[in-house]
């Protein structure tokens, strides 16, 4: 009996000790992540407590600090309409949003980067929260968001080298400081100006997509760059017409000359010879069909199951329409990972955590990537992004003494006039900056959308020159 | 002898040391313009244990001089966290040990010898049914369980005292069936089931009126100490398979049956689909135990009160959150050491009896200690009963001390029986 006794004896002291093992686990290994979740009230007992963190460009520039108003601390953002989006916003009544609320610890100065950190409090209270340092380039924000003028419709620009965002920008939007007062009239807008376009506004992609059939085209070995095309005026595909932009036939042509004029009938040819499963493929590779890890929650957009698609679903994904979703977040990292040799790197904002004294707490440079295509199909694709640039729909996307590769797209959607794309990176020789410009329901996309691009491009390569091309 | 007293007053002066250091801490943190009276009141309260100890010298008890200490040192912690979180309840707790270490010294001046108590096995039985029962009939509910008695406007928890008389009348009924259940030869269920009737009867009794006051920690501790002292007393492995299954299958149709058995389960599968609702409760003490991190807030700086029923359920994550990870383990560790201590009282027991009397006291406490600590901290569903020694409460102090005298009891009479077996041999050497 005594054996036994002491057996049940070993058996509560395995239970006590499992217990310790999974304290051990809650309080130090998993604590410094549960503590960041937002539903955790200590999240608003510290912004109480605390002056937040303020949010700095890459170069340091504020873009985002607090100040005491009548006894309570008050937000201010130095432009903050443009970077409504990207940073969100403060609101005691509607919450946090956005960067705000992604990287509220950090702000709060509560981060525990380490376990011992975590246990720092014991030893005194922080009064002032962390910096956030931000990939972001203002000088490239500001012309995103003057690119978009008074569009609805949104653009990325990356560093295709690191993933490292130098714009993100969504229109129409908001006054992060006026939530509370505006809030009934901005979440009733049938516009939708809190809606971030540029992470979780999803568009059929339009010719846009054709550098991913192209890719897979190549890639599965259905053609190269000598393969001809019949560019009729249209082609029916099992009774669907479908016909090129505008009614215009060029005969026969080159894979480039109808990748750099955006031949639908030619594509469609290219992409019954390709097969959906290729292009379904090439286009997961690349980002598409899935959400993005970022720092900002982000909408997966769609891609159809290639078993179920059909001739027809084959015929209109092979331009990029049919049941095709993406958002302008994804196709910039298409743009990137074109530019880069076909490496996908993962778009990231947060450069930097920084101490109020300026101590640098952590510091990110890049977040990986994936090889989504070989690079010799990416750097063919990217050759004839350059073509259609340099003589195709996109020559308002040219810059003077800087090649650039591009892509237009005009994309058909259910709600009214043509949605207008344009994917790019420059210089194409050695890309430091790739983005994509959506404009909602604003024509054609070599009409609006690629001087939009133009702009935005001259800014970020600006920007690069002063620092020397540091990406 | 006197090495082991001299052994437990250090360390029990170290108890109290600690828990006046702890309730200095709140006082200048919290309270700094008040009255320091609170926290005499306590010391005085842990000083008790002291007392406690002096009665032990003059008794000459060899009695495990670890033990007491380990209570002292949870008693402390407990009222420390006690008066952090409901400072209003301090005096009371404050009473409630001093009650409990009353009826420790009871209940070892009295007791001189379990056998004595084998006697009223059957009484300890109907009486312990029976304040289950008038429980169910006239209890009054408190944070969804109707497991209290009003007494003289006094809240009595009959289920923590009721726990102990369920031991004595399995320990009696086993100690008695033993023999015939662990013969070599044919197993005979039905002769045997015959035998254990009274048990089985009286455990299931007890099982059924806690499901009816919702008070399924106590069940759940209940039924786990049944099957622990079928172990212990017959060794039979298909007992405790029998037994396992009953209990997978009871908390099925408990699950089927009873919506707060499913709440339950469900908050704890995932309490952030409950976030606001059901499994605020659970969130809300993670998120206290990730706030604490290794070394805690330090008292009075965290923010523990955003627990519902910190100072009861919740005292172990307040725990975690102030005094971290090093505050948990070392609850965790004490409890060990306490439950460790009396188990080896248990396994040195002399007789049939008092050793399943001793292993069965022994599983409550480890068990009870384990359930609350792990519900607390999701390990488990949460099932709030209290953690012994450390939550606020009465009833359950003079259960826990009442238990802890047995146990003392326990080993001080293995101690000398070991001794008159050593002085026996040193004769006979000589």
């Amino acid at each position: 009996m005594a054996r036994r006794t002491a057996n049940v004896g070993r058996l509560l002291a395995v239970l006590l000790v499992l217990l310790l093992a999974y304290l051990a686990g809650v309080q130090v290994v998993w604590g410094p992540q549960l503590a960041r979740s937002p539903q955790n009230p200590r999240l608003a007992i510290a912004a109480e407590e605390t002056q937040w963190g303020r949010i700095l460009d890459r170069h340091l520039t504020v873009l985002a600090d607090s100040t005491v108003q009548g006894g309570r601390q008050v937000r201010r953002y130095a432009d903050g309409p443009s970077y409504a989006h990207l940073l969100g916003y403060r609101s005691a009544r509607y919450g946090l949003a956005s960067l705000e609320m992604r990287y509220d610890p950090e702000l709060l100065g509560m981060p525990a980067a380490t376990p011992w950190e975590a246990s720092l409090g014991f030893f005194g209270r922080t009064v002032r929260g962390d910096d956030l340092v931000l990939t972001i380039d203002a000088a490239v924000q500001q012309a995103a968001a003057q690119a978009l003028g008074d569009h609805r419709g949104a653009v990325v620009a990356l560093d295709p080298r690191t993933g490292a965002v130098l714009a993100l920008a969504s229109r129409p939007t908001f006054d992060p400081a006026a939530v509370d007062a505006r809030w009934p009239v901005l979440s009733r807008d049938p516009a939708a100006p809190l809606l971030d376009r540029a992470t979780a506004g999803q568009y059929p992609p339009g010719s846009s997509f054709k550098p991913v059939v192209l890719a897979a085209a190549l890639g599965a070995g259905r053609a190269t760059q000598r393969t001809t095309l019949d560019c009729a005026a249209s082609v029916s595909v099992d009774g669907l017409v479908i016909t090129n932009f505008e009614h215009e036939q060029y005969g026969t042509m080159s894979l480039p000359r109808a990748f750099a004029m955006s031949c639908n009938v030619a594509f469609v040819h290219l992409g019954l010879a390709t097969g959906a499963g290729p292009i379904i493929r090439t286009a997961r590779a690349l980002g598409l069909g899935q959400a993005p890890r970022f720092d900002l929650p982000a909408a997966p957009g769609y891609l159809p199951d290639p078993r179920t698609l059909g001739r027809r679903g084959l015929a209109e994904i092979s331009f990029g329409q049919g049941s095709l979703l993406v958002t302008p977040l994804q196709m910039a990292v298409v743009a990137a990972a074109l530019a880069n040799r076909g490496v996908a790197m993962r778009p990231f904002v947060l450069l930097q955590v920084r101490a109020p004294d300026g101590r640098v707490l952590a510091a990110y440079a890049e977040h990986g990537g994936r090889d989504a295509l070989p690079s010799g199909i990416a750097s063919q694709v990217a050759a004839d992004m350059v073509e259609a640039v340099r003589d195709g729909t996109g020559t308002a996307a040219q810059l003077p003494g800087v090649v650039v590769a591009g892509k237009t797209g005009t994309a058909e959607n259910p709600h009214g006039a043509t949605d207008a794309w344009f994917i790019a990176f420059a210089p194409a020789d050695h890309p430091t900056v790739a983005l994509a410009v959506l404009l909602e329901n604003a024509g054609v996309g070599g009409q609006v959308a690629a001087p939009a691009a133009r702009q935005v491009l001259a800014a970020a390569l600006r920007a690069q020159a002063g620092q020397g091309g540091r990406p | 002898m006197g090495s082991r007293r001299t052994r437990e007053r250090g360390l029990l002066a170290g108890a109290a040391a600690l828990g006046v250091i702890g309730l200095a801490a709140v006082h200048t943190t919290l309270h700094p313009a008040e009255p320091w009276r609170p926290v005499v009141v306590g010391g005085v309260a842990l000083l008790g244990f002291l007392v406690v100890h002096g009665a032990l010298c003059v008794s000459g008890s060899a009695a495990d001089e670890i033990m007491l200490p380990a209570a002292a040192g949870l008693s402390a912690i407990g009222l420390v966290m006690i008066y952090r979180l409901r400072p209003e309840y301090l005096i009371r707790q404050a009473a409630w040990i001093a009650l409990g270490l009353a009826a420790l010294v009871l209940i070892l001046g009295v007791l001189r010898d379990l056998r004595g108590v084998r006697r009223y096995a059957y009484l300890c039985a109907a009486a312990g049914l029976t304040l289950l029962a008038v429980t169910v009939v006239a209890g009054v509910e408190r944070n969804g369980a109707r497991q209290w008695l009003l007494l003289g406007g006094v809240a009595v928890e009959p289920g923590e005292l009721v726990k102990l008389l369920l031991v004595v009348f399995f320990a009696a009924v086993l100690a008695e069936q033993r023999a015939a259940l662990t013969l070599p030869g044919r197993r005979r269920w039905r002769a045997e089931f015959g035998r254990l009737g009274p048990m089985l009867l009286c455990c299931l009794g007890a099982l059924l009126l806690l499901v009816f006051q919702r008070d399924l920690g106590l069940a759940m501790l209940y039924y786990g100490v049944f099957i622990a002292m079928l172990y212990v007393a017959t060794g039979r492995m298909d007992y405790v398979a029998a037994g396992l299954a009953a209990f997978a299958a009871g908390a099925a149709l408990c699950y089927h049956w009873f919506g707060h058995v499913r709440v339950r389960v469900d908050v704890w599968a995932d309490p952030w689909a409950h976030a606001s609702g059901a499994g605020y409760q659970i969130l809300q003490g993670l998120y206290a135990l990730a706030a604490g991190g290794v070394l805690g807030t330090g008292l009075g700086a965290g923010h523990p009160m955003l627990m519902p029923a910190s100072y009861t359920d919740m005292i172990f994550p307040a725990i975690g959150e102030e005094l971290g990870a090093a505050g948990t383990f070392s609850v965790v560790a004490l409890y060990l050491i306490l439950v460790g201590r009396m188990f080896r009282a248990a396994v040195r027991a002399g007789g049939a009896f008092e050793a399943l009397v001793a292993a069965g006291v022994a599983t409550a406490l480890g068990l009870q200690a384990f359930i609350i600590l792990g519900g607390s901290t999701r390990l488990i569903p949460l099932t709030g009963i209290p953690a012994p020694f450390l939550t606020y409460g009465g009833s359950a102090a003079v259960a826990n001390f009442a238990a802890l005298a047995v146990l003392l009891g326990v080993s001080a009479r293995a101690t000398g029986r070991r001794r008159q077996v050593e002085a026996l041999r040193g004769a006979a050497d000589r």
